[in-house]
């Protein structure tokens, strides 16, 4: 395991965020990955020992489909993309994770 | 689903995840080329193994990896594989076959409605010995019936040897006569057919009579046609009706009972001044009604009947039995105890087993910490490590199985009657079930635990580069082996007396020469021989022509043999001597004998004379001949041979002369004081069977065909039947004993296998943990005998712990044997030597195997070693 400390990301977050950053339009892994970082600001790093592992259950589990397909580098190489389940799903953790963001926000601002 | 595909289908994942990660990489490469700081990436392997956690299928091909990586692990060890799996297989074998038995004697319940309030009624005489659970006179059962306020109903029944025929075959069966309400009382619903009435049971004392047969009998005899029922077929010579046909599982107290008949008591009759005691009673309690509190009110009803009757009930008492302490009364303790032997044996295998898997895991930390390296997770481990034990639980499980089949084909065949009789004692899948709970729970509990410890352990034990394994897992297995050390030591000391007593008890004198003699049951039936001395000039033409062949010493006939459990016992009045207190009247034990019988059993004759031909007729006056035992209890040291005696067996009873004195035959239990016996001869007091006697010059069974021969040229209607040799009528008294001996001493020598395999595992562990030791040892010049001197010494510290607790716990159990054992104390010095001499012998020797090779160690080799 990585020792980046708080920069882990805690498993259902990962899953809220493949699916946001799949949502406008199919990526490959590490497209998805780097895109994480690059959105975060370089504060949250993708452990691709965690990545491909969320991927194939995401897939399992009826929110992703992938399909294999050129990248822009020519190579072949596996897309993943957001389905309708996939996208009911990241509304709901989208507004789960708002509610408890702005509830923890109160908290320490109440301190 | 088909996994087949599913499995091509994983292959194609595989290959797409590397290419996968071969373009992630590639990507990093690329990206850090151009200055990018790429992502980290993590341990690939890492990746592929919780990938394939995460196929759904995946599960399937890990079991599959699992299994097979587990089966080339035990086949790479084959001694740790067939040690362990032994020692279970053993252990369960053992278990199920002795539970088997119990299960079948102890536990199940018998095949009748409500059987817990089912009780056998006895008489019983405290002031007779062998009167505890007495048969039942007719009268005191009539009035237990109608006066009795604690049964729901109580039956009657008798239980004797009959012969059936129809004409053209004969078969010898067991044949109950029961009352009308046997069946009902139990439950028990004819299979086909119906069973008699009332009316019926009356009515059978005269005349045409009928009969229910066995499942069994209709179809062998039958050969199960409907027509049986209203067959006719003869029975003792006499025609009866077949009316019905029982359950097939249907038994009651002897399972080789196949015919059923009226028993027919009449309660017109006085039965307390026409026959003795000869019958049974089974009674039902009332619902709520308990065994204590039924047995005072039968007691009290039993102190009323002796004021009403105060010459046929003097002393007589009821006694109330739960049917199945009476099935298994004298079995039960042999059976607790071979049950409590048994659980020892299985604590000893489970011991053993988990000693060498505990050694076995903490000897592939190494093993382990590697493939932890590798990418596999502590699930992972665990995982593996569970199914390991599985597949030895699993192994070990169908090993016990089939052991136990056989273990118990073997039981069956070496018990004794009493046991088999009553009893169908087999496998069922309840068992089977059970032997595979045993064998998963113990797999799971000593495979397990170890296998938590080790895959915990992995990390630490890598951080220290620790491969010298930890000193207290070390002296846990010790502990199990001392254990095993002291468990086999109880079993080892309880098998040595039982074995002592066994041979105590052949060797005891029965008081005759049971060597060379045969015998064989034969009736001359009431219904042709109406006058009985007709069946008395039967067994007298018998007995002269068997005595004529060529072979036979002499022959001669007896009313019931001696060691076989049946004896008819009366009151005898010494003459010249006032009338005796009601109760306090002599007792013997009385047996019919053709001349030459004394002779012909090896029964010395220590006075006067045995019975002649001219005793032998109806017009000679009676004689008696009396034994050892009836004259030192009853005569007070005056000459029995100026005295006359009268026996209550007949009616009138004259007094007669006693012509002889016998040696005593201690029949019943060898080693109990022998009963007083009276002897009569056949003319005087007619049995309508005897068994006929002869004593050989060869081989006893040599002489069965020709005696055969004779009796059919005599009257080819009787059939010939119970032909063994007096060997082994003795044989089977002590057959319990001898099954118990046998049994136990199994048991110690299993447990005493499995403990050597347990000392010669945690010394050769532990001299290959410390070679590194024993090699610096060596090299600074210590000799071999130091080194197996010092490996045995580490040796006898456990053996001789476990050998102290052992001792220790023998002593204090041994009481538990000491009503089993015959003419041995529960602390039998020389059986309390002999255990733990053997368990030394044994200990020594397994010790030695690893103590050697530690000497021979290479002292170069053992220190290039780490």
């Amino acid at each position: 395991m990585g020792k980046s400390g708080s920069r882990d990301l805690i498993q259902g977050t990962l899953d809220m965020l493949i699916l946001r950053t799949l949502l406008r339009g199919a990526l490959h892994g590490y497209a998805i990955a780097v895109a994480i970082e690059q959105r975060s600001g370089d504060e949250l790093r993708v452990e691709e020992g965690a990545l491909y592992p969320a991927l194939h259950r995401l897939e399992v589990a009826g929110l992703l489909k992938s399909e294999w397909k050129l990248s822009e580098t020519n190579r072949r190489a596996r897309f993943y993309r957001l389905t309708s389940e996939g996208e009911k799903r990241l509304q709901d953790e989208a507004s789960n994770w708002e509610r408890l963001a702005a509830a923890v926000a109160r908290v320490m601002e109440a301190v | 689903m088909n996994w087949f595909l599913k499995l091509r289908k994983r292959r194609m994942l595989e290959s797409e995840l590397d290419e996968e990660i071969a373009f992630h990489r590639n990507m990093r490469a690329s990206d850090a080329a151009a200055g990018i700081v790429p992502p980290p990436f993590g341990n690939p392997t890492r990746i592929r193994e919780s990938m394939r956690e995460a196929w759904t299928f995946g599960w399937i091909e890990t079991t599959l990896r699992d299994i097979a990586f587990a089966l080339r692990g035990l086949r790479r060890n084959p001694g740790f594989a067939a040690a362990t799996i032994g020692s279970l297989a053993v252990g369960i074998g053992v278990t199920i076959a002795i539970f088997t038995a119990a299960d079948d004697l102890l536990f199940r319940p018998m095949p009748y409605k409500d059987a817990d309030r089912l009780v056998m009624v006895w008489e019983a005489n405290p002031r007779l010995a062998t009167a505890a659970h007495n048969v039942i006179s007719p009268g005191n059962f009539l009035d237990w019936k109608t006066r009795g306020r604690v049964f729901e109903d109580i039956a009657a029944f008798s239980e004797y040897k009959t012969n059936l025929s129809d004409g053209e075959r004969s078969e010898q069966l067991r044949m109950q006569s029961v009352s009308a309400n046997f069946f009902p009382l139990l439950g028990v619903r004819p299979w086909s057919g119906r069973i008699f009435t009332e009316a019926e049971d009356l009515a059978s004392a005269h005349g045409d009579s009928l009969v229910l047969i066995s499942y069994r009998l209709w179809q062998s005899w039958f050969g199960g046609e409907a027509s049986a029922i209203g067959r006719r077929i003869m029975v003792n010579s006499l025609p009866r009706t077949v009316i019905g046909i029982l359950p097939p599982d249907f038994y009651f107290r002897n399972r080789e009972v196949d015919l059923w008949g009226p028993i027919g008591i009449d309660p017109a009759k006085p039965y307390r001044k026409t026959s003795g005691r000869y019958m049974m009673a089974v009674g039902r309690l009332r619902r709520g009604v308990g065994l204590a509190e039924a047995q005072v009110q039968m007691t009290g009803l039993a102190r009323v009947l002796e004021i009403e009757n105060p010459v046929f009930d003097k002393n007589w008492t009821v006694l109330l039995e739960p049917l199945r302490s009476s099935l298994v009364r004298d079995v039960r303790k042999s059976l607790l105890l071979l049950l409590g032997a048994v659980g020892l044996l299985l604590a000893v295998a489970c011991a053993n087993a988990a000693s060498l898997l505990v050694a076995r895991n903490s000897s592939r930390r190494a093993e382990l910490a590697v493939r932890a390296a590798l990418g596999a997770g502590p699930a992972r481990l665990t995982r593996q490590l569970i199914t390991e034990s599985a597949i030895l639980a699993v192994l070990a499980g169908t090993g016990g199985i089939l052991l136990g089949w056989y273990a118990l084909a073997g039981l069956v065949r070496m018990a004794p009657e009493e046991i088999t009789r009553t009893a169908k004692i087999s496998m069922d899948w309840q068992i089977v079930v059970f032997a595979l709970i045993l064998a998963a729970a113990t797999g799971l509990v000593f495979g397990l635990v170890p296998a938590l410890i080790a895959s915990g352990g992995v990390a630490a034990e890598m951080k220290r580069g620790n491969r010298w394994g930890s000193a207290n897992r070390g002296s846990a297995r010790a502990g199990l082996v001392a254990g095993e050390i002291a468990v086999s030591v109880v079993l080892l000391a309880g098998a040595s007396l039982l074995f002592r007593s066994l041979v105590k008890l052949t060797n005891a004198d029965p008081g005759m020469n049971p060597d060379n003699v045969l015998t064989l049951r034969f009736s001359a039936p009431p219904a042709r021989y109406k006058e009985p001395q007709r069946g008395v000039q039967l067994f007298r033409n018998a007995v002269d022509r068997i005595g004529k062949l060529p072979g036979v010493r002499s022959a001669s006939a007896v009313s019931y043999l001696p060691f076989d459990g049946m004896a008819a016992g009366t009151g005898v009045t010494i003459g010249g001597r006032p009338p005796a207190l009601p109760g306090e009247q002599p007792n013997a034990n009385v047996r019919t004998v053709l001349p030459r019988y004394f002779e012909t059993m090896g029964i010395p004759i220590r006075l006067g004379r045995d019975f002649t031909a001219g005793d032998n007729t109806r017009e000679s006056p009676i004689r008696f001949i009396v034994s050892e035992g009836f004259v030192r209890k009853y005569l007070n040291g005056e000459d029995p041979l100026s005295k006359t005696i009268s026996v209550e067996m007949d009616h009138p009873n004259p007094f007669g002369e006693i012509v002889g004195v016998v040696g005593d035959v201690s029949e019943g239990a060898l080693g109990k004081a022998p009963e007083p016996t009276v002897y009569y001869v056949h003319a005087h007091l007619p049995y309508a069977g005897m068994t006929l006697l002869l004593r050989t010059r060869g081989d006893p069974l040599g002489l069965a065909a020709p005696v055969r021969q004779i009796l059919h040229e005599l009257d080819p209607a009787i059939p010939v039947a119970d032909i063994r040799t007096m060997r082994n009528v003795l044989g089977e008294t002590y057959a319990r004993q001898r099954f118990s001996a046998i049994l136990l001493a199994g048991f110690s020598i299993s447990a005493l296998f499995l403990a050597a395999i347990g000392i010669y595992g945690v010394l050769a562990y532990s001299v290959s943990e410390r070679t590194r030791e024993i090699g610096v040892r060596l090299a600074v010049g210590a000799d071999a005998g130091r080194i197996v001197t010092m490996v045995l010494t580490e040796g006898a510290r456990f053996v001789l712990a476990g050998l102290a607790v052992g001792m220790a716990g023998a002593l204090g159990l041994s009481r538990l044997l000491s009503s089993l054992l015959f003419d041995t104390g529960a602390r039998d010095p020389i059986a309390f030597t002999a255990a733990p001499a053997i368990l030394l012998a044994v200990a020594l020797l397994a010790g030695f195997i690893p103590a050697r090779r530690a000497s021979r160690l290479d002292p170069v080799l053992a220190l290039r070693m780490e």
